[in-house]
């Protein structure tokens, strides 16, 4: 799975991601002649593709990349969601690959990953991508949120979109088509909508969903089948106190502004 | 962004590694605020020169810089160092930092910034002009330099800053380009002629207007005042540009009818001066942040003439050296009471090795004394200063 990010500071690099969740000071966060990680999270940088949202704190974290450089202790890359001054300097002037404008929730502790910073791109390897289609379905001015069994395999108990996999030689809408059908008993036609593929990662799996949007006449009664426990037909507001799949509001959000 | 083909080969590398590098830094920050391509500057100031601050990393940095050939392409000066070259041991400096810094100075020298180091040098060895393209690092010297001479610089690291100046050339955004210069709030400031209100004025407004852009109504400042008000602005907020109605260059080019105004006055300046006082007895005085000017040094030896030196605070009176050696008659008074410290200040120098407890009249050492320095801070009027010591 290739992300496609921005170039910071050039060069290639293969290795294993260390991610951490906060923004990270390198003055104070990170020991510049060890590589030894000083924030809640234990671990090494050296060696490591380096993860985490943007750097913060003190100008000098740019030496302390330096540091780690001439230690032998630096990151094999670094990957930001957003990169600030402090960092992408050190990373410059370190001679350290680095790329922005990733999704860095897509990136686990442990990926192997290949970053080519020259071209702002980093390939997950040995992580399965699987695509699937998920759908708005409109009955009237109502959209339909089915409730997963807790023995799913994916997103367990979570409320979902009408979801599921794209089969062998099927395109993205006709996989849409086949699971309202199979999932809800009702038969649609052209979608009313559609937007750019979205991309959510659950443990070693990454989805790479097609979001959809169909419209069925108000008062069409879906028949649910096994795949799930529960249906209610819902406006945005009453979203707020269902445990989600990632990022089903914002393609509600967004598709139903299309209609 | 828009790289000229001349630029695009010095990234390629057809001008060296260091020249590489230098436009690779330059370009990777540009690529952060969206800049569009470069612009010519005429001169660049840079900070990271207290080995106390950038540490072992970034002397390992410079090393490697004047190995590789680093040179600067236009007039550069440096900000102050963590000890006054010549009288360190009078700061209680260990001889192991003393040789570290001193190579630091040294190797700055070799590419070619003058090792003049102060954080006012826009009142000597570097003054840019009206309308002129710069890279300065130094919050307090770069919005002075915006703000009252009118010459154009965005808040520049220091590793940004040495690669513009290798380079001749910065990102073109933020506050090179005439619309990201215009007022964004008015201050109607009430206050009264002391530099010392000037200091909690803009500390003041630091704490209101974050990185905004302030035009002041009701002052008339000078170059202490505009100094001092610089500093406490940027260490207080993030200010990097400020207007003053009738002496700032560009404060009649903008359309203000619109702004929001903001009283400063009495109590506004109580909260500031409660802000950056934590302590009201002292082990060391010091002065000169940022550095004292002729002008400054002239009005302390008036306060101090005649009088002698009472009780065991220390004082120091820091500045540059080129001011320093302009003063002599004055520094011979200022030198009864403490040492008159060349090319360094209390916020870059290792106090914190010897003091806890250190007094002020710059609002900006009141910000950076507990954060940088571990001190508990007292921030006074020079003239109450004086009495602790006279």
């Amino acid at each position: 799975m290739i992300l496609q990010g921005r170039t910071i500071s050039r060069g290639k690099a293969v290795g294993e991601v260390i991610k951490l969740e906060e923004p990270l000071s390198f003055l104070g966060g990170v020991d510049g002649a060890t590589g030894e990680l000083r924030v809640e999270k234990e671990g090494n940088v050296a060696d490591r593709v380096l993860v985490f949202p943007r750097g913060k704190g003190s100008t000098v974290g740019s030496f302390v990349m330096y540091d780690l450089m001439v230690h032998g202790k630096a990151p094999f890359a670094v990957i930001n969601s957003s990169a600030e001054t402090i960092v992408a300097t050190g990373a410059v002037i370190s001679s350290i690959p680095m790329i922005d404008s990733v999704d860095v929730d897509l990136l686990h502790d442990g990926d192997k990953v290949i970053v080519d910073a020259d071209r702002g791109t980093v390939d997950i390897i040995d992580v399965n991508v699987i695509e699937c289609s998920s759908s708005v379905l409109m009955i009237g001015d109502r959209f339909l949120m089915l409730h997963r069994p807790s023995t799913a395999r994916s997103y367990p108990g979570r409320w979902s979109l009408v979801s599921g996999k794209m089969e062998d030689g099927e395109s993205p809408e006709d996989t849409a088509r086949r699971e309202i059908m199979e999932e809800t008993g009702i038969m649609v036609g052209e979608s009313s909508g559609t937007m750019d593929a979205l991309i959510v990662r659950e443990n070693d799996v990454i989805w790479k969903v097609h979001p959809f949007i169909f419209t069925v006449p108000d008062g069409t009664v879906p028949r649910i089948n096994s795949e799930n426990t529960e249906y209610r037909l819902c406006s945005i507001d009453d979203l707020d106190g269902l445990e989600l799949v990632p990022l089903t509001k914002d393609a509600i959000v967004k598709l139903t502004g299309m209609i | 962004m828009q790289l000229t083909d001349k630029e695009q080969a010095i990234l390629d590398g057809e001008s060296g590694e260091g020249a590489q590098k230098a436009m690779e830094l330059v370009v990777a920050l540009g690529k952060i605020y969206r800049a569009d391509g470069l612009v010519d500057i005429t001169s660049a100031h840079l900070s990271g020169a207290s080995y106390k601050t950038i540490g072992d990393g970034g002397l390992k940095y410079l090393e490697d810089m004047v190995a590789g050939g680093a040179k600067v392409s236009v007039n550069s000066t440096l900000n102050p160092i963590g000890m006054d070259r010549e009288r360190w041991s009078e700061m209680h400096i260990s001889e192991s930092f003393a040789v570290k810094q001193n190579r630091i100075v040294e190797l700055y020298g070799m590419m070619g910034i003058q090792k003049t180091c102060s954080c006012t040098p826009y009142v000597g060895p570097n003054v840019p002009k009206l309308g002129d393209h710069v890279a300065w690092a130094e919050s307090s010297a770069l919005s002075f330099v915006n703000s009252m001479i009118g010459a154009r610089t965005n808040r520049e690291g220091g590793p940004g800053a040495l690669a513009a100046a290798i380079l001749g050339k910065t990102a073109n955004y933020g506050l090179h380009k005439t619309e990201n210069r215009k007022p964004t709030v008015i201050i109607e400031a009430d206050i009264g002629d002391s530099l010392f209100e000037h200091s909690l004025l803009g500390q003041a407004v630091g704490m209101r207007v974050g990185g905004g852009i302030p035009y002041y109504r009701g002052i008339k400042p000078g170059i202490e005042e505009g100094k001092t008000m610089a500093a406490a602005m940027a260490a207080a907020g993030a200010v990097a540009m400020f207007h003053v109605e009738g002496v700032t260059p560009e404060a009649s080019n903008y359309d203000i009818s619109e702004l929001e105004v903001i009283h400063i006055g009495k109590d506004e300046l109580k909260d500031a001066y409660e802000k950056v006082n934590t302590v009201d007895d002292v082990e060391l005085i010091a002065l000169g942040c940022p550095h004292l000017t002729e002008k400054e040094i002239h009005e302390i030896a008036s306060l101090l003439k005649g009088r002698k030196k009472k009780g065991d605070t220390e004082i120091w009176f820091c500045t540059s050296k080129a001011i320093r050696d302009r003063c002599a008659d004055d520094v011979k008074i200022l030198e009864e009471f403490g040492p008159v410290l060349a090319d360094t200040c209390m916020v870059v120098a290792p106090i914190e090795g010897t003091f806890s407890r250190t007094g002020t009249n710059s609002c900006k050492a009141g910000n950076y004394l507990p954060t940088l320095c571990s001190q508990k801070a007292m921030c006074r009027d020079i003239v109450d200063l004086m009495k602790v010591i006279s």
